[in-house]
């Protein structure tokens, strides 16, 4: 009898799969931080979180995890999903970054799956050119609040960017007109409106495609999506720009461009040790144990 | 130094498909791979750029082994290779299913063309693999003069990820 047994359809031996994965989440407010507690509910093993910030006031509506005590104490974000994760699955390897997901991007080289739950167009833009260099599945969630007093519409977006299918760029999710007034405003994102619901049906979306992707449970998974989320009518549905980007090459990442661009053998550069994966999370994979 | 592969599902499924395909002489049929390398603590990666295959004028009939190729096919793999600095690893297929190993004569002629490809891309690892219809081994070389390494993985990266023929 395993804590995993009600989700046995996932395949055979789903328990040791899930449980040998890793998956890197790059933010972790109101989108990174439901993903986290939903990947340790599901049984991955092995997580690479990032996330520069501490708990704000301001963060209460929607971090998931995030109490009164966090905001007292000034917690960081990733300890408070590193104890989300822990709290559901003992044994689980958790790798923190408290600063931008840069800084160990050799951490984030061996994820199976990166999950950006990032506000800025550049930042997603970086994760992704990232992910596409590495062969890495990429999985982008947004949402925003449009409009006025009385009309406002509640919009976001999961995306899917697996390596040879569309990017965000073909998908018109990241264009340099964005790009360029994001600068102007010095890559400022703003402190956006931002509700616990509309994270949490995108960061359930964002799983459900990766959970397609680290399991064979679906009969016809998807490498690549874009899934429209309106809040206000509680609908998902297919953007438009998908559907003309699919059957294309996509220009913007050559498939020769994968890779250390720097790469020489004769001299390899200092690197920094990934941390092995602990012989606890190996053993409770083995045992079933959470 | 630990080696890990990794393809993408579309790029692994070309290539098995244009090795399973008969040729009007030889038993097996032959292709290269490139690939970029990235570092990571004591582990390289290669990821898989693109697949070429040999093309049928470039086998030599020889009926003592599967495929012999000849100095036409390399030439034409390594200015495939060079063109993006990239890591040239040679492929052919036996088929069945379970992690593959490489016959005799594979090693043998493997340890003289592989130190060639140091000469023409002497900054990427090089090497030759096999693969069945669901795993994979693969020799790798960082240095023309020293003995190929197995790699100890392989990831085929779609929708399920696979990974596949762990010797770690």
């Amino acid at each position: 009898m395993s804590w995993l047994d009600r989700q046995s359809f996932l395949g055979a031996d789903s328990d040791t799969v899930l449980g040998a994965r890793r998956v890197g989440i790059a933010g972790l407010g109101g989108g990174g931080s439901h993903v986290a507690q939903q990947f340790a509910h599901v049984g991955i093993g092995s997580f690479v979180l990032a996330d520069p910030d501490a708990m704000e006031d301001t963060n209460l509506n929607r971090l998931v995890g995030g109490t009164r005590a966090d905001v007292r104490r000034k917690t960081l974000k990733v300890d408070i999903a590193e104890r989300v994760v822990k709290g559901i699955r003992r044994y689980a390897e958790v790798l923190k970054i408290a600063d931008r997901w840069q800084t160990r991007g050799d951490l984030f080289k061996t994820c199976d799956v990166i999950v950006g739950g990032l506000d800025s167009v550049r930042a997603k833009d970086e994760l992704e050119a990232f992910s596409r260099r590495h062969l890495i599945a990429y999985i982008d969630m947004g949402m925003d609040v449009h409009g006025a007093a009385g009309q406002h519409l509640i919009a976001g977006q999961v995306m899917l960017s697996s390596p040879g299918t569309p990017c965000l760029r073909c998908m018109g999710l990241v264009t340099d007109k964005l790009l360029e007034r994001e600068a102007a405003k010095y890559g400022n994102a703003g402190g956006n409106p931002q509700v616990v619901w509309p994270n949490g049906v995108l960061a359930s979306t964002a799983v459900g495609l990766a959970m397609q992707i680290l399991t064979p449970w679906h009969p016809a998974p998807v490498e690549t999506a874009f899934l429209e989320y309106d809040g206000n009518t509680g609908t998902i549905t297919a953007g438009t720009r998908h559907a003309q980007s699919l059957g294309r090459p996509c220009p913007h990442y050559p498939d020769d461009e994968r890779g250390d661009p720097g790469f020489d053998v004769r001299s390899p550069k200092p690197v920094e040790h990934a941390p092995a994966r602990g012989l606890w999370a190996r053993l409770s994979a083995l045992l079933g144990l959470p | 130094m630990k080696t890990q592969i990794k393809f993408t599902r579309y790029l692994l499924d070309r290539a098995r498909t244009d090795l399973r395909r008969p040729h009007a002489f030889a038993h097996e049929r032959v292709g290269f791979f490139t690939a970029g390398a990235v570092t990571n603590g004591d582990m390289v990666l290669l990821l898989a750029r693109s697949y070429a295959p040999v093309e049928d004028a470039d086998y030599i009939y020889n009926p003592k082994v599967g495929a012999t190729i000849g100095s036409d096919a390399m030439r034409k793999a390594l200015q495939f290779a060079y063109r993006a600095r990239s890591s040239l690893l040679h492929v052919h297929c036996h088929g069945g299913r379970g992690r593959p190993e490489f016959s005799g004569v594979d090693l043998d002629s493997g340890s003289e063309f592989v130190p060639g490809f140091f000469h023409a891309i002497p900054r990427m690892p090089h090497g030759m693999l096999v693969l069945s219809e669901d795993s994979a081994t693969a020799k790798i070389r960082f240095d023309e003069t020293k003995a190929g390494q197995y790699a100890s993985g392989f990831t085929s990266v779609g929708a399920p990820l696979v990974k596949f023929g762990d010797r770690s």
